[in-house]
C-alpha cells in the first residue's frame, strides 16, 4: 500500500483532482482544508449529511417531551385557571416549541459530534498546520502499483507537493 | 564515527522554507497575544465593578428587597428593566449569525463572531436578574418544574413560566451555536500555541483538522442551528413581551407587543454590537477585517429598526387614543407628561429622531459619530423598558393607587455592575480566543484569489 500526500493552493483544484481520483477508483482519501467550501465536500461526497436526521429525532422527542410534561403536570395537579381546561392546549404550544429548538439543537451537536469524530484524540499522521493556515491537503491511500497514476492525477492538477509516504 | 550522508548536511545548510501563515491568523490571533494597556485598564475597571456590585447584592440578599426602591404600586424595578434590556442586547448575535447566515449575507463573517461572543455574555448577564429579582436567590429553583413534597407543579398557562423555557433555551443554543463555530477557529490557535494554552487548545479543539468529512457535518450543524435559532430569537423576545402584554395593565396589554420588542431588542442589539467593536477594532488594529462597510450595513439595520420602533411608539399613542379608554389614555398622557416625562422623551429622542441622521451617508460611515450614536441609543432603549414598565406600574387603574418609584443606589449599583459583569468576560474572552471567525473570513478571501486566477487565465486565453 501506497499514501500520497499532496498540497494545493486553490480549493478548485482540490475538487477537480478529488472528482477525478474517484472516477478512478481512488476512493480511500482524506482531504484538509483551511475553510469550508462546498465544491470539496461535494466532489468528496455529495449524499446529503446526516445531521438533518438528528435535528429531525431532537425536534420530534422535544416536542413529545414538551406537550408530554405538561399535560401531564397539569392533570397530576389539576387547578382550574381562568377558566381554561385543566390540560389546555393553546398556551402548550409555547412550551411545546421551545423543547422541540432545545432538543433539536442539542442532536443537532451531538450529531455532529459523531459525524465528525469530535472528541480529544491524537492529529492524523499527516494532518499539517499549513492545513489551518491556507493550503489545501489530499491524501490517498492507494496500491504500490498505482502509486504513479496517483501522483500524476495530483500534479496534473496544480498540486504544490507531492509527497509519498510510509504505510505502517 | 561516519559522516553524515551529503543530504542531510545539505538539508541542514539550507533548511526548507517554514510554511507560510495565513495573514488573517497572525492578524486576529495577535489579539491573543501580547500585552494592550487599554485592556488592562478596562478589565481593572470591569473587575471593580462587579466586585462592588456581588458586595452590593450581598447586602441586599442580607437585608431582604427593602433595600431596592420598590413601593406600591411598582414592584417590577429596574431589575427587571435590566433583565429585558440585557436579554434584547443578545438578539443581535443569533440575527447576525443565524438569520444573515440564511440570506447568505456575507459581510456578516467579520462581526458575527463578536456579535456571536456579545450575545452569550449578554445572555448570561439578563440570566441573572430574575434571580436578583426574586430577591431570595436560592430559591430561584421554585422556577422550574421538580418533583416537590409539596406535590405541586409550575403553571404552564403563566407566560413567565413560558419565559423561563424560553430563556433557558435561547441560552443554550446560542452557547451551542457559538461553541460550533469557534471549534474550527481554536484548530487554528492549537496548531500556533505553546505550553498550557496549547494544551487547552488541544482539547477545546475536539480533534478538529478540516477534513472534509468534518467541515461537511459543521456546514450543515450550523445550518441545521441557524433554522433552529432564527424563529428562537424571534421567540424569545415576544415571550418576553407577552410577559407585559398577557396582564391587563393600561400600556401592557398590547398586540404589537411582540414585534415591538423584537425589533427594538434587534435595534439596541446592533448598537451594542457597534458599540463593543468600534474600540475592539481600534485597540487591536483589526480595521483590515472590521471595515467601513461591515459599520454602514450596521447603521443601515439601525435605521430600519429605529424606523419600526417608531412606528410602534406612534401605533401605541394611537390606539390608546382611538380606543377611547381612559385608562389606556391616562397611561400614555401620565408617559409623555407625567413624572417619567424625561425618560419618555429620552426614549423618543435617542431611539427614533437621532437614528434619522443615518440617511447621510457620510455620517453611517463616520466612525466616532456611529460610536456615540450608538451609545445613546443603548441608553434610550434602556429608558424604553423603564417606560414600558414603570409608568404603566405607577398608573394604573385608581388614581388613589398611584406611586411613585425612585431606583435606589443599590439598583443603580447592580445596574452598573451588570456592565461590568459583561464587560468582564467579554475582555478575558478577547485574550482567549479569536473575536473574528478567521476560517469565516479566509473562506471569502481564498474564492476571491480562486476566482481571480479563473478571471486572470481565462483572460489570457488559457486554462488552468
Amino acid at each position: 500500500m501506497a499514501e500520497l500526500v499532496s498540497v494545493y493552493e486553490f480549493p478548485s483544484d482540490v475538487a477537480t483532482v478529488v472528482r477525478k481520483l474517484k472516477a478512478r477508483g481512488f476512493t480511500d482519501l482524506t482531504t484538509y482544508s483551511p475553510a469550508p467550501f462546498e465544491e470539496i465536500e461535494m466532489a468528496e461526497d455529495p449524499r446529503p449529511s446526516k445531521v438533518r436526521a438528528f435535528h429531525l429525532i431532537g425536534s420530534l422527542v422535544g416536542v413529545v417531551v414538551g406537550f408530554g410534561i405538561q399535560i401531564w403536570m397539569s392533570m397530576d395537579w389539576p387547578i382550574k385557571i381562568a377558566g381554561k381546561n385543566i390540560a389546555a392546549i393553546p398556551p402548550m404550544w409555547i412550551i411545546g416549541f421551545e423543547l422541540q429548538t432545545l432538543f433539536g439543537g442539542i442532536l443537532v451537536v451531538a450529531g455532529l459530534a459523531i459525524l465528525a469524530g469530535l472528541y480529544p484524540r491524537p492529529l492524523d499522521r499527516h494532518y499539517s498546520p499549513r492545513f489551518s493556515a491556507e493550503e489545501f491537503g489530499v491524501v490517498v491511500r492507494c496500491e504500490d502499483r498505482d502509486a504513479a497514476e496517483v501522483e500524476s492525477l495530483m500534479r496534473g492538477h496544480n498540486a504544490k507537493e507531492v509527497k509519498r509516504a510510509e504505510v505502517h | 564515527m561516519a559522516p553524515p550522508p551529503a543530504t542531510a548536511v545539505a538539508d541542514a545548510m539550507n533548511p526548507p522554507a517554514r510554511p507560510r501563515d495565513s495573514q488573517a491568523n497572525i492578524d486576529i490571533m495577535a489579539v491573543t497575544k501580547g500585552f494592550h494597556w487599554p485592556w488592562l485598564i478596562a478589565l481593572l475597571f470591569a473587575l471593580a465593578g462587579v466586585g462592588l456590585a456581588a458586595a452590593t447584592l450581598a447586602w441586599q440578599t442580607y437585608e431582604g428587597l427593602g433595600v431596592a426602591g420598590y413601593q406600591a404600586p411598582v414592584f417590577w424595578g429596574v431589575y427587571i428593566i435590566t433583565f429585558v434590556f440585557w436579554i434584547g442586547i443578545g438578539h443581535a448575535g443569533t440575527l447576525i449569525s443565524a438569520i444573515l447566515f440564511l440570506f447568505r449575507a456575507k459581510w456578516r463573517n467579520a462581526i458575527n463572531r463578536g456579535a456571536e461572543t456579545m450575545t452569550v455574555f449578554a445572555v448570561l448577564t439578563a440570566a441573572l436578574f430574575p434571580l436578583i429579582h426574586i430577591g431570595r436567590l436560592w430559591k430561584f429553583y421554585f422556577l422550574l418544574p421538580y418533583p416537590n413534597q409539596r406535590y405541586l407543579w409550575v403553571n404552564f398557562k403563566s407566560p413567565l413560566l413560558w419565559d423561563v423555557f424560553a430563556v433557558n433555551t435561547y441560552l443554550t443554543i446560542s452557547v451551542l451555536f457559538f461553541l460550533v463555530g469557534l471549534i474550527p477557529d481554536i484548530a487554528i490557535a492549537r496548531d500556533r500555541a505553546v505550553g498550557w494554552k496549547k494544551v487547552v487548545y488541544t482539547i477545546l479543539s475536539a480533534g478538529w483538522q478540516g477534513t472534509g468529512q468534518q467541515w461537511k457535518a459543521h456546514s450543515r450543524a450550523v445550518l441545521h442551528l441557524s433554522g433552529l435559532a432564527t424563529p428562537l430569537v424571534l421567540s424569545v423576545h415576544s415571550i418576553v413581551s407577552w410577559d407585559f402584554a398577557m396582564s391587563i395593565v393600561p400600556g401592557w396589554h398590547a398586540t404589537i407587543f411582540a414585534p415591538y420588542f423584537v425589533a427594538g431588542a434587534i435595534f439596541g442589539g446592533f448598537a451594542m454590537v457597534v458599540v463593543v467593536m468600534v474600540p475592539v477594532r481600534r485597540i487591536f488594529r483589526l480595521e483590515p477585517y472590521i471595515t467601513d462597510y461591515h459599520f454602514e450595513n450596521m447603521s443601515r439595520f439601525i435605521l430600519f429598526t429605529s424606523l419600526i420602533c417608531g412606528y410602534a411608539y406612534g401605533a401605541e399613542y394611537f390606539i390608546a387614543w382611538y380606543s377611547a379608554v381612559e385608562f389606556e389614555q391616562t397611561s400614555f398622557y401620565q408617559r409623555a407628561f407625567g413624572p417619567y416625562w424625561f425618560s419618555t422623551w429620552c426614549m423618543i429622542i435617542f431611539n427614533v429622531v437621532m437614528p434619522q441622521l443615518l440617511w447621510i451617508k457620510k455620517l453611517r460611515t463616520n466612525i466616532p459619530f456611529l460610536f456615540v450614536l450608538c451609545f445613546f441609543i443603548n441608553l434610550g432603549m434602556w429608558f424604553e423598558r423603564y417606560v414600558i414598565i414603570i409608568t404603566s406600574l405607577s398608573r394604573e387603574y385608581i388614581p388613589a393607587a398611584w406611586g411613585l418609584y425612585i431606583p435606589s443606589l443599590v439598583e443603580m449599583i447592580v445596574l452598573t455592575g451588570s456592565f461590568c459583569w459583561f464587560s468582564m468576560f467579554f475582555l478575558l474572552y478577547l485574550k482567549m480566543f479569536p473575536i473574528i471567525a478567521i476560517s469565516e473570513v479566509k473562506e471569502l478571501d481564498i474564492h476571491a484569489r480562486d476566482h481571480a486566477r479563473d478571471h486572470a487565465a481565462h483572460a489570457s486565453g488559457g486554462a488552468h
